[in-house]
């Protein structure tokens, strides 16, 4: 289980690295953290011609907090929002996902924007970021574009990003003041991709939800937002028939397919389960919040 | 060290591992450890169809591609190997079972994903790697057989098609009345049982180094193996040399569980070519290979069947086991996996009347072999779930069925209904202690949405088989063990075994033994395993038959080392033999203890022939004796699991496990311990999450160590581990094996803890592993 | 920026000592200790980043060599086992690992040894629920894993009790 060969390039400035990749075309492909993609080098289901290592492009790191955003860089390691006290701050949920990545040699070296460009439609910064409506930024020599998640999964593993552009940051708005999260996986071990993963925020104003966001990973072609569920939620005050209804939304929009670790039937089961308790969490930490 | 006088004992104390510090440094010799130069690395081509015909294989890019030594397909390979070839050996009292052959590379067509086709000799790995992909191949897909039971009815496809099935053996045994214990009884419980392909997954994966010296015409070959001696006889058979001229050498193995117990294609093609080459060999598995093309194992259906009285009086017992074998059969053992489960079946209880049907069938799939027990926890799973659902049905307590049922302690020795002596054991002493230790006071929840339930599972380890019992199951096995015990000149001690340590612990635990007799501390006793030159001609590390066989033939040698220094003491001190003692490392008077003489004088006396003894007599103090225990020995032990189950989902997740067992003496406690500790993770990966999978095509669908999941540190629930001792009365030390007995029991535990979590659905908890999906099933009634 | 190739030279510390090689940009860290530098305590027991036995330190923080090229190295400060006994005095660690029967077979011990180590630099604690998260990416076949834990939860404790 050795790696192909293929070309190596090192560029330490992001305009060299969109040289590199206009240059080369489809035949290049982008190393960031290596976590998902150096397996497939080495099991020779990737074969690129030319690998451009990202990680001395020093610009593409860091987490900044602008106009109640927070900006992180594509080369941001897990780990990294994983102990952010700045990421925890404008976002708490950053970390939470973030600690539910692999494991720690994984979270020490996978990056964020490695992981979004990849797409796994299970993975934790896709879902997140889907869920938080974030938005992804994209270089290319002609042109910087934003495009917000929830349009930038096309399905899974592929993505609206061309041939040409490289992922460069990623924009989480800040959590809004009284509200609440819920983040839930469904692993058969810890660290495992996530069978069913669920995400939510809603926010609270005397007793009542004024606004809801709620994302589901790995049961469907790419993590979906479910707007129905942001409208059932919206007005209520988190009531079990109003999450029962949620969940029910969930099982009848997502489409998901089955693989060894579960069918489409459990999968679309699961959503439903993990909308009911990412919702609950949610609803719960507001109240403990205030 | 040692200090004269003393008399510590340190069988049975908890004695560090001598093993540690090389492998806790880095400094171990694991067989990819072992740097050859100019060594060439060996890759294969593996077949990507279950069942296809090979139209024509293109090698011309393979063979100029850059640092490509040699690429071989069959024909090539054939001219410096045979197939291996499995005969059914006539002479032995083995059920027959059809022979097969192996090809080292396929011949004609590929009958599983992963069968190696062709083979390219490289620099290095990766280089090997690309001559491989550069090797075109067409293919005719054939249909594959790939569910048991549509590939024994006619008309399925053939895997070896010179057959007329694909049924490799059919055994079918009977005793008692089985006809008057079903009609006769008050309650017949039948169900289905599956049970899934696991692997033994040892975390070095299979690998052989091979160096050929054409001045001496030695063949040395470093192995990942639990068998040096039957590689080394393997080897010399199949190149046509004398097995003198092959030394096989296995410094460090990293994990075996049975899956080394075997000799593969792969290895003995490395051997060749380092021969036909000139140059050494090295194949390294990868994890890829490891996963698709090593070993499987398990993968049965058992229909089972018990008969029992309204009292919970067990009155027969009935089993149909299918086995799913995959292409070939194990190498050189043929297959005995269905009918270890047929034997393991009646377990601590008596049976009156027993019938079973085992049909081994080929399918296209990597084979199957011996892992961590081999049929014992398939037997065990479907034993211990009958009695959990007959006493449910009777509305009689499971502990109190099986306490009723067991074979009490004064029936010892006590032949079973398969004609298996078991030699002593405490089935219901272990049984009572487990139930004690899992006793609490929390309510066990039967509703809401986490469910706890406790699970009991009893079993009989059948260990150290002897030759009889391995040739009447098939291999051409030994039962018996060498073992070498030295004295030096110095009085320090060799001890050199003929079977090899894949992790337990044998140069510590055999030096306990040896320093007992010796009467010395173990840090002044060193011993030697894993190298067919240095040790004495032994068999293999399996069958938990290492600590007694092995253990009898130290004891023995080590007897016969301190009888002939007491001798030459005798002469020394002009003391009678019987009079002397050797305590802390020197020659004492037994009486009080008084230090004599010095160990190192006595012996370097013998050794050059100033020891007074008997001109005709060897003057060495060098022993080799061998030892085969009784027909089989046997362990026993309960194991209780306690789970969750959430209800959403399907999770099961274990809360408590423990196990109470005897091993009859313990040779050191830490490292029982450990056997157990880590068996029952084995076990809880097989209960819960692990499972080789196949499409309806025969594509393998684990072939990763993302799909094939092992249990991790927060799956593995600390054991609780009680023992209770009862030596064997027939084997020497009274040592009984103990090294897969914790694997055996936790499938049978977990699924009836399951069982009892969902009580009041009726559950059908058949299925192993109890994935969350599956449970879910069970949880809404749609269980099959 | 040098121009992209199929081999480059690397200069690197590696258990203190530096070490410059060119190295084919395909080889693996793990591969590159293990075969170029002859450090075979670095086991390959997966080479798809599962399993946990190729785990070293990278400036400071556990990864798995089988998921990093050595040509990444460039310029890095590596650790594995071979740099964790000072003088052949095992470390808390290794000595751990020994007291409490942490390994059997030993080929998975590096790894577990190398992601202990990142555990006990940042100051883990000996809670063990998080000992068994924190463990949950390194596979041990031989141990069920109970006497690992304990092994380095002792190691954390004592350095906890230091800092107090």
């Amino acid at each position: 289980m050795k790696p192909p060969n293929f070309l190596y390039a090192r560029p330490d400035t992001l305009e060299d690295a969109l040289r590199l990749l206009s240059e080369h075309g489809t035949g290049a492909k982008l190393l960031a953290g290596g976590q998902s993609l150096v397996p497939m080098l080495n099991l020779r289901m990737a074969e690129p011609k030319l690998l451009i290592d990202m990680n001395r492009v020093a610009e593409l790191s860091g987490i900044e907090r602008e106009n109640g955003k927070l900006r992180i860089g594509a080369l941001t390691r897990h780990r990294a929002l994983e102990t952010s006290r700045e990421a925890a701050q404008a976002e708490p949920m950053i970390a939470r996902a973030a600690r539910e990545i692999g494991h720690l040699a994984i979270r020490n070296r996978g990056t964020i924007g490695g992981s979004i460009a990849h797409a796994d439609p299970s993975a934790e910064w896709p879902l997140l970021a889907v869920a938080l409506d974030a938005r992804v930024e994209l270089r290319s020599t002609a042109r910087t574009r934003t495009v917000a998640a929830r349009e930038f999964f096309t399905g899974p593993f592929t993505t609206a990003a061309g041939a040409d552009e490289i992922l460069t940051a990623v924009e989480f708005p800040c959590a809004p003041q009284q509200s609440g999260f819920g983040f839930q996986e469904l692993c058969r071990r810890p660290g495992d991709f996530a069978i069913v993963a669920a995400a939510g925020r809603v926010r609270m104003r005397d007793g009542r939800c004024i606004g809801a966001t709620l994302a589901i990973g790995g049961a469907d072609a790419t993590p979906r937002h479910i707007a129905e569920i942001d409208r059932i939620v919206a007005g209520s005050r988190g009531e079990d028939a109003v999450v029962r209804e949620a969940a029910a939304a969930a099982a009848r929009v997502l489409d998901p397919s089955g693989d060894i670790h579960a069918s489409a039937e459990y999968r679309r089961k699961m959503a439903a389960v993990l909308v009911t308790r990412a919702l609950r969490e949610a609803f719960a930490s507001v109240a403990a919040n205030s | 060290m040692d200090r004269p006088g003393t008399t510590a004992k340190f069988v049975g104390a908890r004695v560090r591992r001598v093993e540690d510090p090389r492998l806790l440094t880095g400094r171990a010799t694991f067989v990819d450890d072992v740097r050859m130069p100019n060594a060439l690395a060996l890759a294969f081509v593996r077949s990507p169809y279950a069942h296809a015909r090979i139209v024509s294989i293109e090698t011309e890019a393979a063979r100029s591609a850059p640092g490509v030594r040699a690429v071989l397909t069959s024909p090539e390979v054939e001219k410096l190997i045979p197939p291996l070839r499995m005969e059914h050996r006539s002479s032995f009292p083995a059920p027959p079972c059809r022979s097969v052959e192996w090809p080292v590379l396929a011949r004609g067509k590929a009958r599983f994903v992963g069968e190696a086709v062709v083979a390219v000799v490289a620099a290095d790995r990766a280089l090997a790697e690309d001559g491989a992909a550069a090797v075109e191949i067409e293919w005719e897909e054939l249909e594959p057989a790939v569910d048991p039971e549509r590939a024994r009815e006619s008309g399925a496809p053939l895997v070896h098609e010179e057959w007329p099935d694909n049924v490799f053996q059919k055994v079918e045994f009977a005793a008692g009345d089985i006809e008057a214990a079903f009609s006769g009884a008050d309650l017949v419980v039948s169900e289905r049982f599956r049970t899934g392909r696991h692997m033994a997954l040892p975390m070095e994966g299979r690998g052989i180094v091979a160096s050929f010296d054409p001045a001496s015409g030695m063949l040395t070959v470093w192995a990942s193996t639990q068998m040096p001696h039957v590689l080394r006889a393997e080897i010399a058979r199949v190149l046509g040399c004398a097995e003198n001229s092959v030394r096989v050498i296995a410094t460090d193995v990293g994990g075996g569980f049975g899956l080394k117990s075997h000799v593969f294609p792969e290895e003995l093609l490395a051997a060749a070519l380092a021969r036909e080459l000139g140059r050494p060999v090295e194949w390294i598995e990868d994890r890829r290979e490891h996963l698709i093309a090593s070993q499987h194992a398990k993968d049965q259906i058992v229909r089972g069947e018990l008969a029992v009285a309204r009292d919970g009086t067990i009155l027969g017992l009935r089993a149909h086991i299918t086995c799913d074998i995959g292409a070939y059969t194990e190498y050189p053992w043929r297959t005995f996996e269905a009918n270890v489960t047929a034997m393991a079946m009646p377990g601590p209880y008596k049976i009156p009347a027993y019938a079973y049907t085992t049909v081994s069938v080929a399918t296209n799939k990597c084979s199957i072999g011996a892992y961590r027990g081999v049929g014992q926890p398939i037997g065990v799973f479907v034993m211990e779930r009958l009695i959990d659902i007959a006493a449910g049905r009777l509305g009689i307590d499971r502990v109190a069925m099986r306490l009723d049922n067991m074979i009490p302690r004064h029936e010892h020795p006590y032949t079973t209904i398969t004609g298996d002596q078991i030699e002593s054991g405490s089935h219901r002493e272990c049984l009572q202690k487990a139930v004690a230790m899992m006793a609490d006071d929390r309510p066990l929840q039967a509703s809401g949405a986490v469910r706890r339930g406790v699970g009991f599972a009893s079993y009989i380890e059948m260990t150290a088989p002897s030759a009889m019992v391995w040739q009447t199951l098939g291999p051409p096995g030994s039962g018996s063990e060498p073992a070498m015990v030295r004295m030096e000149t110095d009085g320090s001690v060799t001890v050199a075994l003929g079977t090899n340590s894949q992790g337990q612990s044998h140069e510590t635990v055999f030096a306990q033994v040896a320093a007992d007799v010796l009467g010395l501390d173990p840090a002044n006793v060193r011993v030697i395993q894993g190298d067919t030159a240095a040790t004495p001609r032994g068999w293999f590390a399996g069958g938990s038959r290492v600590a007694v066989v092995s253990g009898g033939a130290v004891i023995r040698a080590a007897q016969k080392v301190r009888d002939k220094i007491l001798r030459a003491a005798s002469r020394m001190t002009e003391l009678p033999a019987a009079e002397l003692d050797i305590r802390g490392g020197a020659i004492c008077r037994a009486s009080d203890g008084a230090p004599l003489a010095e160990l190192r004088d006595i012996a370097e006396a013998v050794w050059i022939g100033r020891a007074g003894l008997p001109t005709e007599e060897d003057q060495s103090l060098e022993f080799i004796a061998r030892y085969e225990p009784p027909p089989m020995t046997h362990s026993n032990a309960c194991h209780a699991a306690e789970v969750e189950v959430d209800m959403d989902t399907g999770i099961v997740k274990v809360v408590r496990y423990a196990v109470v067992e005897d091993c009859g003496t313990i040779l050191n406690p830490m490292i029982v311990d450990g056997q157990i500790q880590g068996g029952v993770a084995q076990g809880v990966g097989s209960a819960l999450y692990e499972e080789v999978v196949y499409d309806e095509n025969g594509q393998i669908l684990t072939g990763t160590l993302m799909d094939y999941m092992p249990p991790t540190a927060p799956d593995v629930p600390r054991v609780e581990i009680a023992h209770i001792e009862t030596p064997s009365p027939f084997t020497v030390g009274g040592i009984k094996g103990m090294g897969e007995g914790g694997a055996i029991a936790p499938p049978a535990a977990i699924a009836n803890a399951v069982a009892d979590a969902l009580r009041d659905l009726s559950p059908r908890v058949t299925q192993i592993p109890l994935t969350p999906e599956r449970v879910l099933a069970i949880i809404e009634g749609k269980s099959r | 920026m040098s121009t992209p190739g199929f081999h480059q030279r690397i200069r690197f510390s590696i258990n203190g000592r530096i070490v410059e090689r060119e190295v084919p940009v395909r080889q693996t860290l793990a591969d590159f200790i293990r075969d170029a530098l002859g450090l075979t305590a670095t086991r390959l027991g997966c080479e798809h980043g599962v399993c946990g036995a190729c785990t070293v330190i990278v400036d400071g923080a556990s990864v798995r060599a089988c998921l990093m090229l050595a040509v990444q190295a460039d310029g890095a400060e590596v650790r594995t086992v071979e740099g964790l006994a000072q003088d052949d005095e095992l470390s808390p660690l290794q000595k751990a690992f020994l007291d409490h029967h942490a390994l059997q077979c030993g080929f998975c011990t590096s790894g577990f040894l190398m992601t202990a180590t990142d555990l006990a630099a940042h100051g883990a604690g000996s809670n063990e629920t998080e000992i068994r998260e924190a463990l949950s990416g390194n596979l041990c076949r031989c141990t069920g894993y109970a006497n690992l834990v304990d092994a380095i939860a002792a190691v954390l404790k004592e350095q906890a009790a230091k800092r107090e």
